[in-house]
């Protein structure tokens, strides 16, 4: 008997609490929330935190919970939280994951909101790849440049001059992979890429070669481009590499770069952003950055900033506030001199940033390089597809490796699955 | 019963030799944690390190919010212990003790849980919790750790409650009591074991979560648990192996003490369900 | 406090009431947590649907099954997960077995030893990751540079880049993690068979071997039933141990069905396609257990 009733007391008060928890009372405050990847990393989260401030001194009553989701999760936290109906108000995605929320209209057309406020976008770059299906769904944060960063002590003591072709890294990269303590074991590579994880990081890391000897998976109309010579040619390249030994294998990005912060590679190839890890690694002394050995650069867009399109209008008004505020002349020279990147806006003053970041002329040089070159990360035409592409080139170069396949037959089936893809 | 020297010896080093390899990969965590990154990028591995930092822990505790970590994980599974226990007591109890139509169908229903994988429950249930008005509340991992539990706690509760004699509650309501009063009064004081069992596998598989409190603790930085915590020390650029490991230890050292505690309850409490 | 007669639950005819009353909370916590998200998984995998919107509906269309059926990387996940299930369940069910009749032996140190072996049973599943995919890394991890030292090859194994030893360190890590629930359950379930049945064996002269045999292994049938159905739906499910040690590669020989659902859902988001994936293994996974439950469905509850 008082079992019962007890235990109905008790379902009343579960019942009841759920009930309290799910109200909200009413708040004098509003809350952005903003989910991104960089909360805490050296020179973008600090930039981010500055932003951040400068937005919560200008709008009373209005605070920015900025939370971090780490970069593996990132892709799918998104997608539920948007396809759950809970998105953050301030959005912040990679170049290459922002496509397919905005061709499920998830994304909030910017042309109005550009248009009002008299804005030019012209020369801002990497602008283009904002645009989808004629609305203009992002800003571009980040266009960059790849660089090439070497370890000087370890080319001083096999004598070699900083390589400016392909043909002089790889026979740099040759003579400095080495066993160090005689166990038969490798412990300083010539190169470091990442071969684990995911597809598209893959596919950077082998560009660099693919770009110089002249391919492209794509051409600027999206017709798939992989049969060429020259594809065959970035492919024999990118095999090389892996097959001589010449960089450690089935390592993440992070641990090649911490490995080359700590002096244990004498030629890396990456973007701007080593440059962080770099000054923190053991090696900070002997590490220097150079431009890539290559005729075009790699480079590309990086990441973007948006808004959702379904949440309410006062929201989607201090948001826009908040990407304007990026946008800033403030903002983006401290995007130079704090975070160490190269600002997309054409009108950014960057003098004496050389002071804070001693090879941001580099940075720039190759940026424009890369920019001048139309070189993107993406390939036009398989942008929706993407993630699907670059899981199959991957898969198809792995076969390659594994079953010491002929890169020129392996064109043919990566065009085939390509086209197949792309229609 | 008796056995030679060279059975006990053989005994001996067997139980040994199994320990240190099962144990090991334990024991090279905490190695890792407290090797400089030098050492770990450099062959032969360690087994010590040359120069341990033991600085690290402390380092890490500081760096890291790894109390409100594990607060959030030891509310997270307390809630869960909880809620499953008061459900899989009474799941278990109405299975052992009545006959019902369709008990076999149902409690193979409670099976399916763990039958569906985890990719396609998340969009929806964030949709439920989102309705619920409960993304981010800590509720969310109380109700998603529980239907984890129940469907293993209540077989090993039934099997528990089998070996209680049923006089012992008819005598109960001879006398009066109700049959939820006999059950609560007279049963579950006898089934302290049994209990213990399921309160020790309801915690560590609350503890061990890390998908639903991904998903459902997204924007609740406060409220993350320690798997999540973990996780998101991953850079982008740069992840710093020992750092992890240090804080892995922190996150892994309250379970296995609960575990260490609780243990012998297991086996004594799987041990009447085991009889069949 | 009385109560009107209609709830007098002590009232025999009124018993049954009260087992459906004490079942329902479990059935419907279950039930909120399956019946919806199933529904849903279903009604997408009908559907063409690339992200799904909750709320909206696209035409009903046989496409993925048909797409499925057709395709090499459903058999070869399908494949995968077969071997990987059967690997990992017949090597946690050597050790698990293994350990728990060692410690079933009474010795001075046994409750210690017995805490020990199956502690990883209480370690998280993400940090028993982080020490396996350190511990086989290729070019820095203890498992390549014990096979050096050992002479078993003369260079580090790419443990993520190559099939073979992808599949190995995934099933071995695995192991490590399962195994223990295994021996807790053998060691109740050695527990629970009568010293009279080993002793009257002995007095006919039975060896160790043969009380194994006709002893111990029948005893433990009911219990291995049980505890090989929730260890085979552990790696059917199971999705954060292949994910983060080799992402379902190289060349598709880690990916099981559950990788395969999360990488077209949210990878390339073919949320349809993916829904059509998630119900098939679900529909595997049920026949699977009630096979090996056989006839004794009974032998659950």
């Amino acid at each position: 008997m008082t079992g019962l009733i007890g235990k109905g007391l008790g379902t009343l008060a579960v019942a009841a609490l759920l009930s309290a928890s799910a109200l909200t009372p009413a708040m004098a405050q509003t809350t952005l929330k903003f989910i991104s990847w960089q909360v805490d990393d050296a020179g973008n989260g600090d930039w981010w935190a500055s932003v951040i401030e400068e937005f919560e001194k200008q709008h009373e009553g209005v605070t920015i919970e900025f939370t971090k989701v780490e970069r593996g999760a990132y892709a799918d936290t998104m997608t539920t939280l948007f396809a759950g109906g809970q998105p953050p108000q301030i959005v912040h995605l990679a170049s290459f994951e922002f496509q397919s929320f905005a061709d499920t209209g998830w994304l909030e057309n910017l042309d109005p909101w550009i248009e009002r406020d008299n804005i030019d976008l012209e020369g801002w770059a990497g602008q283009s790849v904002c645009q989808w299906n004629g609305e203009t769904v992002c800003i571009m944060l980040s266009y960059f440049g790849y660089i090439m960063a070497y370890n000087k002590a370890i080319l001083e003591d096999e004598g070699i001059a900083v390589p400016t072709t392909y043909d002089e890294f790889l026979a740099a990269a040759r003579a400095t992979t080495k066993d160090l303590n005689g166990d038969g074991i490798p412990d300083q590579f010539g190169t470091g890429h990442e071969t684990r994880g995911g597809a598209g990081q893959y596919l950077t890391e082998m560009l660099s070669y693919i770009i110089d000897a002249g391919a492209y998976w794509t051409d600027k109309e999206g017709n798939v481009t992989i049969d060429t010579p020259e594809m065959v040619e970035g492919l024999s390249r990118w095999k090389t590499v892996i097959k001589e030994g010449l960089t450690p294998i089935d390592m993440s990005a992070g641990d090649v770069r911490k490995l080359f912060a700590d002096g244990k590679i004498a030629l890396k190839l990456d973007g701007p952003w080593l440059y962080g890890t770099m000054q923190e690694g053991e090696a900070a002394a002997d590490t220097v950055v150079a431009a890539p050995p290559f005729t075009v650069p790699l480079g590309g867009s990086s990441n973007v900033l948006t808004m959702p399109s379904e949440i309410p209008d006062e929201e989607k008004e201090l948001v826009w506030e908040f990407i304007k505020l990026t946008m800033s002349p403030e903002f983006q020279r401290t995007y130079a001199t704090v975070a160490g990147n190269t600002p997309p806006s054409p009108t950014a003053d960057v003098t004496g940033v050389e002071e804070a970041v001693p090879h941001f002329p580099i940075l720039v040089e190759t940026m424009q390089a890369a920019s001048a070159g139309g070189i993107d990360r993406i390939p036009v035409g398989l942008e929706l597809n993407y993630n699907e592409f670059s899981k199959m080139i991957q898969e198809e170069t792995q076969r390659m490796i594994i079953e010491d396949l002929d890169p020129a037959e392996v064109v043919k089936t990566m065009q085939a699955n390509a086209e197949a893809l792309a229609n | 019963m008796t056995r030679t020297f060279n059975q006990s010896l053989m005994l001996y080093l067997g139980v040994i030799a199994t320990l240190a390899l099962i144990l090991f990969p334990i024991y090279w965590l905490f190695i890792t944690a407290i090797s400089t990154s030098a050492e770990l990028s450099a062959l032969p591995p360690s087994f010590w390190p040359a120069d341990a930092q033991w600085e690290i822990f402390a380092r890490v505790w500081e760096a890291r919010p790894i109390p409100t970590w594990l607060m959030n994980s030891m509310i997270a599974a307390l809630g869960s212990v909880a809620l499953s226990m008061v459900v899989s007591v009474f799941a278990g109890y109405a299975l052992s003790r009545y006959q019902l139509r369709g008990g076999h169908a149902l409690g193979l229903f409670i099976l399916t849980a763990k039958m569906l994988p985890a990719t396609l429950l998340v969009i929806p249930l964030f949709a439920v919790f989102r309705n619920l008005g409960l993304i981010g509340s800590m509720w969310t991992l109380v109700i998603a750790h529980s239907t984890l539990i129940v469907p293993f706690a209540t077989w090993m509760l039934k099997g528990y409650f089998d070996t209680i004699p049923r006089e012992l509650e008819q005598a109960a309501m001879v006398d009066g009591c109700s049959p939820m009063g006999a059950m609560v009064r007279v049963v579950l004081p006898i089934a302290t074991p049994g209990l213990a069992a399921t309160a020790l596998y309801a915690f560590v598989l609350s503890w061990a979560d890390y998908a639903y409190a991904r998903t459902f603790l997204v924007n609740a930085q406060d409220n993350w648990t320690a798997n999540l915590g973990i996780t998101t020390m991953k850079g982008e650029y740069v992840t710093d192996w020992n750092e992890i490991s240090a804080a892995a230890v922190f996150v892994a050292v309250p379970v296995i003490i609960i575990y260490l505690f609780l243990e012998r309850y297991l086996v004594g409490g799987l041990t009447a369900g085991a009889e069949k | 406090m009385s109560h009107a007669k209609m709830f007098d639950l002590a009232r025999p005819s009124r018993q049954h009431l009260l087992g459906y009353i004490l079942l329902a909370p479990a059935v419907l916590l279950v039930g909120f947590i399956i019946v919806y998200p199933l529904a849903i998984a279903v009604d997408l995998s009908f559907q063409d649907v690339r992200i799904p919107r909750m709320g909206r509906r696209g035409e009903f269309t046989l496409d993925n099954y048909e797409r499925l059926f057709a395709s090499s990387e459903f058999w070869m996940a399908c494949w995968v997960t077969i071997k990987l299930v059967a690997v990992v369940t017949i090597g946690s069910l050597i050790v698990g077995m293994s350990t728990a009749l060692l410690v079933n032996n009474r010795f001075r140190g046994r409750t210690l030893a017995r805490l020990g072996m199956a502690l990883p049973w209480a370690v998280p599943e993400v940090i028993a990751v982080v020490i396996f995919a350190w511990i086989f890394d290729s070019s820095f991890g203890l498992m390549s540079w014990l096979f050096v030292v050992t002479g078993i090859t003369d260079t580090m194994i790419p443990w993520v880049s190559s099939p073979s030893a992808a599949f190995w360190a995934v099933a071995v890590t695995m192991v490590w993690k399962g195994f223990p629930f295994v021996s807790i359950m053998v060691l109740a379930g050695l527990q629970s068979i009568p010293a009279d049945y080993y002793n009257a064996a002995k007095v006919d002269g039975a060896s160790a071997a043969q009380r194994f045999r006709w002893i111990t292994l029948p005893l433990l049938m009911p219990v291995l039933g049980v505890t090989l159905v929730l260890v085979i739906l552990w790696v059917f499910r199971d999705f954060s141990i292949i994910k983060v040690l080799t992402e379902g590669g190289p060349l598709r020989t880690t990916q099981t069905l559950s990788i395969m659902t999360y990488d077209q859902a949210f990878g390339f988001h073919n949320f349809g396609y993916a829904s059509a994936v998630g119900v098939l293994t679900l529909v595997i996974s049920v026949v699977a257990s009630m096979f090996m439950l056989g006839r004794g469905t009974k032998a659950i509850y």
